[in-house]
């Protein structure tokens, strides 16, 4: 394009030409800017105070930042096949702007909207447009091996250029604040980087990844740091008073959801180097930027869970991973049978086991079954309705029938509530295998039937002293029922119901006297544990 | 609880599956009541199946939850002719002390009638430890005294027999003395102490095993 003053309606043309060649290739991208982008465009550059334009310009503000900052809509110049270049051009031939010297990094955001950085191998990379960078993503997704279902795009960018920022409006707030089109532009429309980089971003990809920007587990993220803003953050941090705006680490906070931040000007201190005599000049603090920032992209799912009640047959088999001095208790663990066959389903980096509650080891988990939640950390896929079910049969039908599953599925994140709910609150109903010192009579099964809602003392078991607070803790006794087993007079199966908490062989065989009152003092003799199992755990929720 | 039971694992194999299994396959997507019904009560059979054992594994006497969880120890004549303790080890380091059945406190005619817990500088039976930490037990030696056990004509000191914490003293003693006689090895114990590692490994050198024990005192 030469740099010469055309007579509009001859460059007028020849823009339209190259921007509408330009636009086909994309016509995914929404309703009406199949042939109007470059219409568009021309309009909103007219629109500009020329004058302002040029002074941006000349001190090294990219034209995506000179666009935004005078309060053009995103979608007007944000288009996917926009290159820096074209923009850069349009601005300087509308505004007779004639720029001098060879590419520069902008001065307020450092190369970000004009898609420069520096990747992980330190390579100076500068792309043409919103579309590159988009096909970069999509290759790191498809290369991570993740299955998407939606996206939640996210930016994060050092400080120092929300700074650079904010110096640059109140310094153009000195100059410009008697002239008429200030009030308009200027302090509500500034659009900030996050927010035009994310909308230029965001379409592209919703094509290439062939799905919608949502509020998703799935997230992209992208990380901007800059070895200046590393260095200088803790001197900022402790030279100056805390800021409105200001974050730790120098990184604007990630989460993010404004589509147009709000900028009021007074808020922001002075631009030190500002002349106050006459007409202001215009500064950024800095007059030259070398170096563009550095940049990482990221993508992962934020933790999904699966929930179900599991069931253990076995006395052998610790709830979670016990390990003491390199060596492992019992032969194996729940958490580690249903996480092992779960996380390669998901294709997920790491799980995390969660209970409502828990058994000893050499304590069977039978009935309903205990309520379990399983969380799985960036997992690549999540599972369908289908495939839960082939799991839930792959643990039930594995041979050494230590572990069983029911009522598998994935459960959003209320998925912690409904399980803390479960454990301290509900009544827990078990069967011990209980001897007695003498033969049992049918007075003591009919006394023992009698006893509802019996309230009972226990000092913390001595099996548990060593790691826990000496407390004397009531618990109540909901109900009991002696069955007899037929060939034994000695032997019987205790079923009861209490409140969970309760120590249960500490209220067989008393502890020393230690829990009051006990099976052996209700029946006046000592009375033995051999067995225990958990026969329901009571939540209706899972 | 016992090692001697055998698995109830092996016999879910074995459980023939009962015709009405089939039926709730089918109904499985509507669940009538009646299906739930009959799905509840065949949980509740197979339930039970896996609850009742198997009588013949049980043994006659099981043995008992201190003989099962404890290590037992005794200290015969400890500081004194005749006064016989014994220090029970959980797993955990936890020792619980209390008089051997040889104490000379048992010959005496009359009986144990008071066990009286303030001796040395505090009274035992007066302080609380607090947390898991075991904040404010107090720190004694193995010769250190626990409590005084008083019958008719005579008293005995009882000691800690291992240097440790004191994590507890039975006050039940207090109003119940009699529970020394009727089980000193249960509910009629003395104090609950936490020795460190080290300590421990000190004191054991000087206890005597169940069997040497019986051995000395000629017991059957």
């Amino acid at each position: 394009m030469s740099n010469e003053v055309e007579s509009p309606q001859v460059s007028d043309a020849m823009e339209v030409a190259q921007l509408s060649s330009l636009a086909a290739v994309d016509s995914h991208a929404g309703s009406c800017e199949a042939e109007m982008p470059s219409r568009l465009l021309n309009d909103a550059v007219r629109s500009l105070p020329y004058h302002v334009v040029k002074d941006l310009l000349s001190i090294g503000v990219c034209s995506r930042c000179v666009l935004r900052i005078l309060g053009t809509e995103d979608h007007i110049y944000c288009h996917s096949s926009f290159s820096q270049s074209m923009l850069c051009s349009v601005l300087e031939e509308v505004t007779s702007f004639k720029s001098e010297g060879d590419f520069q990094f902008c001065s307020v955001c450092s190369g970000i909207l004009q898609l420069s950085y520096r990747d992980d191998k330190e390579t100076l990379v500068k792309m043409k447009s919103p579309n590159d960078m988009a096909l970069v993503i999509a290759e790191l997704v498809k290369k991570e091996g993740h299955q998407v279902d939606g996206f939640s795009l996210e930016v994060s960018i050092p400080q120092f250029i929300l700074e650079n920022e904010s110096s640059l409006l109140s310094g153009m707030k000195k100059r410009y604040e008697s002239e008429p089109w200030f009030q308009e532009r200027l302090l509500s429309k500034c659009v900030s980087v996050k927010d035009v980089l994310k909308f230029a971003i965001t379409k592209p990809l919703e094509t290439l990844l062939d799905t919608k920007a949502s509020a998703s587990s799935f997230r992209i993220r992208l990380t901007y740091t800059h070895k200046m803003a590393l260095e200088n953050s803790v001197e900022r941090n402790q030279g100056f008073k805390r800021r409105k705006i200001g974050t730790e680490n120098g990184l604007q906070n990630v989460n993010d959801e404004s589509v147009v931040a709000n900028k009021d000007c007074s808020d922001y201190p002075a631009n030190e180097t500002i002349a106050v005599t006459g007409r202001s000049s215009l500064k950024v603090p800095i007059d030259k930027v070398s170096e563009p920032c550095h940049l990482v992209y990221l993508c992962y799912r934020t933790h999904i869970y699966l929930c179900g009640r599991y069931l253990k047959y076995s006395r052998n088999v610790s709830q979670t991973r016990w390990i003491i001095d390199e060596e492992r208790m019992g032969e194996a663990s729940v958490e580690e049978i249903i996480g092992s066959n779960i996380l390669p389903m998901c294709r997920g980096d790491n799980y995390k086991f969660h209970a409502a509650g828990r058994e000893d080891i050499d304590v069977r988990m039978l009935g309903s079954g205990r309520p379990f939640l399983l969380e799985i950390q960036n997992a690549r896929q999540v599972p369908s309705k289908e495939t839960v079910k082939e799991i839930e049969s792959k643990i039930n039908g594995l041979e050494n029938k230590l572990v069983g599953v029911k009522n598998l599925q994935v459960v959003g994140s209320q998925g912690w509530t409904l399980m803390r709910e479960g454990e301290a609150e509900k009544q827990k109903q078990y069967c011990a295998l209980v001897w007695i010192s003498r033969p049992l009579e049918d007075e003591d099964v009919c006394s023992i039937s009698l006893l509802h809602d019996m309230q009972i003392l226990q000092k913390t078991p001595i099996r548990v002293l060593h790691r826990r607070s000496p407390l004397e803790r009531e618990k109540i006794i909901h109900w009991m029922k002696i069955e007899r087993i037929a060939e034994s007079s000695q032997y019987f199966l205790l079923h009861l119901c209490t409140q969970a908490g309760t120590y249960i062989k500490e209220f067989v065989h008393g502890d020393f006297g230690r829990t009051q009152p006990s099976i052996g003092s209700i029946l006046g003799c000592r009375a033995e544990i051999l067995q225990l199992d958990v026969t329901d755990v009571k939540m209706d929720s899972f | 609880m016992s090692d001697v039971m055998v698995d109830h694992t092996q016999k879910l194999e074995e459980t023939a599956v009962p015709n009405n299994l089939e039926q709730q396959d089918k109904q499985d997507e509507e669940q009538p009541q009646q299906s739930v019904q009959e799905n509840a009560e065949y949980e509740d059979e197979e339930l039970h199946k896996h609850l009742v054992p198997d009588i013949i594994q049980l043994p006659l006497i099981p043995p008992s939850a201190v003989e099962f969880n404890f290590a037992s120890y005794f200290a015969p004549d400890f500081m004194k002719p005749g006064n016989d303790q014994y220090v029970y080890r959980h797993a955990n380091g936890l020792c619980v002390v209390g008089l051997a059945s040889t104490h000379l406190a048992f010959k005496d005619k009359g009986g144990i009638t008071a066990v009286d817990f303030n001796v040395g500088k505090s009274d035992r039976s007066g302080m609380k430890v607090t947390g898991k930490r075991k904040k404010n037990a107090q720190h004694f030696e193995s010769n250190t005294a626990l409590c005084k056990v008083c019958t008719n004509g005579d008293s005995y000191i009882v000691r800690c027999c291992v240097k440790g914490s004191l994590l507890e003293v039975n006050e039940r003693l207090i109003k119940q003395p009699e529970l020394l006689h009727s089980s000193a090895d249960r509910e009629g114990y003395i104090a609950i102490i936490m020795p460190k590692p080290a300590d421990w490994l000190k004191v054991k050198a000087s206890l005597l095993s169940l069997e040497e024990f019986k051995k000395l005192r000629v017991l059957c």
